[in-house]
């Protein structure tokens, strides 16, 4: 159940977006004000290096999966406690996506609404996508994929003429300090490529082009850039108070009065994107799960993650709860660890791992040549290299 | 046998194996001394082919034969095409069944039979699922001799292959499996070839009795196999690495493997300027999505967000629903329900009730529903746009009337919201689907860009160079065209 590169790129794309385009700019807004666009331009652009960063590594690791190549680098229980970061790293984004996605709902959709009705067919379509595996989602994505630039693209250009560019100055007038506070505390929010650290064996590059993965991870940064330039210009010093960007944008169009027409079409398909990257997320913690507890089958796991969604659903009624675990150090540390620190050491292990054995060949191949002096040295292949 | 025998025992051993049927019809003739019985089943059996090829040059020979008469008989008198020799009596009957002459000749070990089957066959038309503007108008027909004859009119390669086989315990209709050897995928037509060797059942009287037994989810909602009653359908889907199964007496051939993209194409299309193809191709898809959700997102807007329409559009809504005894979604529900009704009665009525039905049930139905002040006239226009926006794509309709009941009641319980999931999951089930190696939502989902030159664009003939990459195929031979060409 292998998906392509273009698949893979088309859902490093979206997870780029997904999360950075409702409440993120809002709530960074508090920090770093109207500098809040480079706190997230910033941030993106270590996270797109640290996409090809993953990508070199799922290359070089083709065939595996993760428990095998971390269990070969860092031993069983280094693996372990690396994989219970992901689970909690991958908790605190489903958790972050579900409950997002219910106040867009009820704020865009709905006077009155039970959240029983909405969780329930959204767990019943979560838990068969990640049943259905990687591949479904991906293609899920793939289908979906242009018609969510289109959107976010129409409404961005839509108010493009309300967004008022004075907005943005003066800049760092309080300094750099709150620029790295912002980008602290809203870490968590960030870290979209280590999803790909679970999909280890399971790309097929067959088909890689080039310029697939930079153009998808450019095209990102400039669609949310366009958004939060739209964002701040047209909110200004209330841009706090404005929790979901997409909407409350299409809502200040030159061209409606009201929110209507085809912005909602829009607006529903982001409730879409939203639904799909909650499997994709949820697809990453039960692999999380199946690893770190040596599960066999995908049920179990599933079954775990559905009832953590349910009961996620069941106590964190407001806002406040979500935003206290969400924007704590603990997620930030969290998200440290699984975006930032741990592709880096499984590099090292891996190019330690690569010597070793490169040394051990060398090694075999001297004694060889020590009976044969005959043999042609340049003809052996030494790990995959000439 | 192995040993020789009297004719008229064999005679006898035959009629008792058909139990006396009454249609088994035998005669005696003295062939140079030697008695010889001819059987054969009356309405199977072309009288004048038999007079011709059996009787006539029998009765009529002069020369004495040399050799044993069974022999002569095969070599140098009997003129039909296929003359073949039994040694036992169960093969023999076999060949009876099918409309060939037994000849039994008296102290002899073998029995010879010959062609002379009876074909009647309705003569060739043009298929009334598959009309076209321009284009070959010719369609298949019950007999799998004539059908395998019209794909041979256009096939004249030695790489067309035909693969013959018989299934059903009763019926024993022949059924065959037909390809282009050099652009198959080898492994489908084992695959196929497999599935239909396990069938067992008494009968296959159409093509549609193999369906479920080729299916790879026979318990689902979505077709999985395709068909086509047209020649020219046949050879360009063969041409892309499709498989053909003719069944005999069925005019209906089914193809794999199957992917959705398949029913929004036309034979049409190919005939076609590409730019009013493709402009078509998009109504198509606009089409499909309308049919299936529009009277759902009508009663989820009505119900829960009448705020998101436009405040003069909401105004008109609210004007002619005024009044209305039913909910939103009951109105649509029972809208749909005279739809299928009236469309379910049209379909099965003599058709020269057809016109006067159709005046009954769109005007005097329709019209008295609304001035009576039982549904709404958007309730009924809904319905009649998705009604008729079925029809563009005719061969789907069953399954998308399913589905566009579910969407109305997903619609009225949970509004937008549910109708978006709703969206999600058909498509994410899709997904997931593969028939023989195929994506179902293929060159869409995963994107192939060599095939988006036949997708919802249409490019030139002369532009698709390679084959589609959604249908698995031989692809280490790629190009349509010969390398001097490209």
């Amino acid at each position: 159940m292998k998906i392509n590169y273009k698949q893979l790129s088309v859902l490093v794309f979206m997870s780029f977006i997904s999360l950075k385009l409702l409440a993120l700019p809002s709530l960074l807004y508090v920090d770093s004000e109207n500098m809040s666009w480079l706190v997230a331009l910033v941030l993106m652009i270590v996270d797109a290096i640290y996409v090809f960063l993953i990508l070199d590594l799922m290359k070089k690791c083709d065939e595996k999966n993760i428990l095998e190549f971390m269990n070969k680098c860092l031993g069983p229980v280094l693996t372990r406690v690396f994989l219970l970061v992901y689970i909690i790293k991958y908790a605190l984004v489903v958790a972050n996506i579900s409950k997002g996605l219910e106040f867009f709902v009820v704020e865009n959709f709905y006077n009155e609404f039970n959240w029983l009705v909405f969780i329930l067919p959204l767990m019943a379509l979560i838990g068969f996508m990640t049943y259905k595996g990687i591949r479904n989602i991906a293609r899920v994505s793939e289908m979906i994929n242009l018609a969510i630039v289109i959107g976010c693209l129409y409404i961005a250009f839509q108010s493009f003429s309300s967004a008022d560019p004075t907005a943005y100055i003066p800049m760092f007038k309080d300094g750099v300090t709150p620029l790295l506070k912002s980008g602290f505390n809203h870490l968590s929010w960030f870290g979209s490529a280590s999803f790909m650290m679970l999909l280890f064996g399971k790309v097929d590059f067959s088909s890689e082009k080039k310029w697939t993965m930079i153009r998808y991870l450019i095209f990102a940064i400039v669609l949310v850039q366009i958004m939060y330039y739209v964002f701040y210009g047209i909110f200004d010093n209330i841009s706090a108070t404005h929790n979901f960007c997409l909407s409350d944008i299409s809502q200040f169009s030159s061209q409606e009065s009201s929110i209507n027409e085809l912005s909602w079409l829009i607006v529903a398909l982001w409730v879409v994107a939203q639904a799909v990257q909650l499997a994709l997320y949820s697809y990453c913690m039960m692999q999380a799960i199946k690893f770190t507890f040596n599960i066999k089958n995908n049920s179990v796991p599933i079954i775990i993650v559905m009832a953590y969604i349910l009961i996620w659903s069941l106590v964190g009624e407001n806002t406040i709860g979500l935003e206290r675990l969400f924007f704590t150090p603990f997620a930030s540390i969290i998200t440290i660890l699984a975006q930032y620190v741990i592709p880096i050491v499984l590099y090292i292990g891996y190019i330690m791992q690569n010597r070793k054995r490169n040394a051990g060949m060398k090694k075999e191949i001297k004694s060889v040549i020590k009976l044969n002096p005959s043999v042609n040295v340049n003809r052996i292949k030494i790990g995959g290299e000439k | 046998m192995g040993m020789l025998v009297d004719a008229v025992k064999t005679f006898n051993e035959i009629k008792t194996k058909l139990h006396d049927s009454s249609d088994l019809k035998s005669r005696q003739v003295q062939f140079f001394g030697t008695r010889i019985t001819i059987c054969y089943i009356a309405p199977i059996t072309d009288n004048n082919l038999l007079n011709d090829s059996v009787l006539f040059p029998m009765t009529s020979e002069q020369v004495k034969p040399k050799e044993k008469v069974v022999d002569y008989l095969k070599n140098s008198v009997m003129s039909s095409i296929e003359v073949t020799e039994h040694n036992t009596i169960d093969s023999a009957i076999q060949k009876l069944l099918t409309g060939q002459t037994l000849i039994l000749v008296n102290e002899s070990d073998k029995i010879l039979s010959c062609d002379t089957e009876k074909i009647t066959v309705r003569s060739i038309a043009e298929p009334p699922t598959s009309v076209v503007i321009k284009g070959p108008r010719e369609g298949f027909t019950e007999s799998i001799k004539y059908n395998l004859a019209l794909i041979r009119k256009r096939v004249k390669s030695e790489d067309f292959v035909v693969n013959m086989m018989e299934i059903g315990k009763l019926t024993k209709t022949q059924v065959a499996v037909v390809y282009f050897d050099s652009v198959v995928d080898k492994a489908v037509v084992k695959q196929i070839t497999k599935k239909l060797k396990a069938i067992n059942i008494d009968g296959v009287l159409d093509s549609h009795y193999l369906v479920s037994y080729l299916q790879e989810k026979p318990h689902s909602l979505f077709k999985q196999v395709g068909d086509t009653e047209k020649p020219d359908i046949l050879v360009a889907k063969m041409l892309e690495g499709r498989v053909g199964i003719i069944v005999d007496g069925s005019p209906i051939v089914l193809t794999l493997p199957f992917i959705l993209i398949e029913d929004l194409q036309n034979s049409d299309d190919y005939y076609s300027q590409p730019i009013r193809v493709t402009f078509v191709r998009i109504l198509r898809f606009v089409g499909v999505v309308l049919a299936v959700l529009l009277p759902g997102i009508y009663v989820a807007l009505e119900k829960y967000h009448y705020k998101i329409l436009p405040t003069e559009f909401l105004v008109t809504i609210m004007n002619t629903t005024q009044g209305i005894p039913f909910s939103p979604f009951l109105e649509i529900l029972f809208v749909v329900l005279l739809f299928e009704i009236l469309y379910e009665a049209n379909l099965r009525m003599p058709q020269y009730f057809g016109m006067a039905m159709s005046i009954v049930g769109a005007l005097i139905l329709g019209e008295t529903a609304v001035n009576a002040g039982l549904v709404s006239p958007p309730a009924v226009m809904i319905v009649a746009l998705s009604g008729i926006t079925f029809y563009i794509i005719p061969s789907e309709a069953a399954q998308f009337s399913i589905l566009r009941l579910i969407a109305i009641v997903i619609g009225a319980c949970l509004g937008l919201y549910g109708v978006l999931l709703f969206c999600v999951f058909v498509l994410s089930y899709l997904s997931s689907f593969d028939s023989y190696k195929s994506a179902y939502l293929a060159p869409a989902s995963p994107y192939i860009e060599n095939d988006q030159k036949d997708f919802y664009i249409r490019k030139t003939i002369s532009e698709m160079k390679k084959r589609p990459k959604s249908i698995a195929n031989n692809h280490k031979n790629m190009n349509r065209r010969g390398k001097n060409e490209d």
